[in-house]
């Protein structure tokens, strides 16, 4: 019963091409969240008081499982603890304090299936003697394998 | 004309979705997280095996390179009478020690012939910076040496025993 007029408006609307964005829009929301909770975050936290030393043939990381991360101040910012953790505001009160956590980190990882590494930020100005002492520890906690972290070069 | 007013009334009624917003707030967190990153230097791996921590029993079937570090950061090879300098200090940006890198090259390539893994020692002064030693532990990983010896950690283990 439609007129010829209200015909002819309907064939040109849908003539009309449009591009519906709300099926992509769910899409992507729910490709997002599925990757939200599938990911596992490890970082490798960083102490950025620490500038660790320059080594042009050190290699990329690639496996960051097994770390044990711990960090050697140089003088400028040893006096509120030499050794600490990785984030830098835990820190180890003496040698034998330090071997017991490398030593409950070691646990930790093995008993996840990981090799236990000792990842050793050390600044590049601190004098070896303090970087002996935490390599000690580590041994004396059974990690052989010592992880001296670099950068590949200084930025000016 | 009547008929005409309802045609386009019916074309308002459908309801849309509008992008634009959508949009507009994507390119504002594009710009600020553009504006707000700082880029950080990837940290790299230097990684070694310390058989001073779990000392072998055995032999090993090479005689060990041995390298000791100064106070001054100066390189030294061999030990005794048959001690000698090396090199005062690293080159250049990409810090170079060229004639540790030379003597290492020559013993990796002797190990690697004769099938044996080349192993280094390395005495390291208490106050040498920690720079230096990568230094050198950067010139051991270009020839593929992994296994290293701080000869000071055994031998006071064994003094502290």
């Amino acid at each position: 019963m439609a007129s010829n007029k209200l015909r002819a408006s309907q064939r040109e609307q849908d003539d009309d091409t449009q591009v519906d964005m709300s099926p992509m829009i769910d899409m992507v929301f729910l490709l997002l969240i599925f990757f939200i909770v599938n990911a596992t975050l490890i970082i490798v936290e960083m102490d950025k008081k620490v500038v660790v030393p320059i080594a042009r043939y050190s290699e990329k990381q690639n496996d960051k499982m097994g770390r044990i991360v711990v960090n050697v101040y140089s003088d400028e910012f040893a006096g509120e603890g030499r050794f600490r953790m990785a984030d830098g505001k835990e820190v180890f009160a003496n040698d034998d304090d330090l071997t017991k956590w490398i030593k409950e980190q070691k646990e930790y990882w093995e008993d996840k299936g990981q090799k236990p590494r000792l990842h050793l930020r050390a600044d590049g100005k601190v004098h070896f003697t303090y970087v002996r002492r935490a390599i000690r520890a580590g041994a004396a906690a059974g990690v052989n394998e010592v992880i001296f972290v670099s950068l590949w070069s200084r930025k000016s | 004309m009547a008929r005409h007013r309802r045609v386009t009334n019916l074309e308002e009624d459908k309801p849309e979705l509008s992008i634009s917003p959508l949009i507009d707030i994507c390119f504002l967190l594009l710009i600020y997280f553009l504006v707000t990153t700082t880029i950080k230097q990837k940290e790299r791996d230097n990684s070694m095996m310390l058989p001073s921590a779990a000392p072998s029993e055995s032999q090993p079937d090479i005689q060990p390179f041995f390298i000791k570090i100064s106070n001054e950061g100066h390189i030294f090879a061999n030990v005794g009478a048959a001690q000698e300098l090396l090199d005062r200090e690293s080159q250049g940006p990409e810090r170079i020690l060229p004639l540790l890198d030379s003597r290492l090259e020559i013993y990796a390539a002797a190990a690697n012939a004769g099938n044996n893994k080349p192993l280094v020692q390395v005495y390291v002064e208490a106050e040498a910076e920690q720079q230096v030693v990568s230094d050198v532990l950067n010139h051991l990983a270009k020839h593929d040496i992994t296994t290293v010896t701080f000869t000071d950690l055994v031998l006071q283990d064994e003094q502290s025993k």
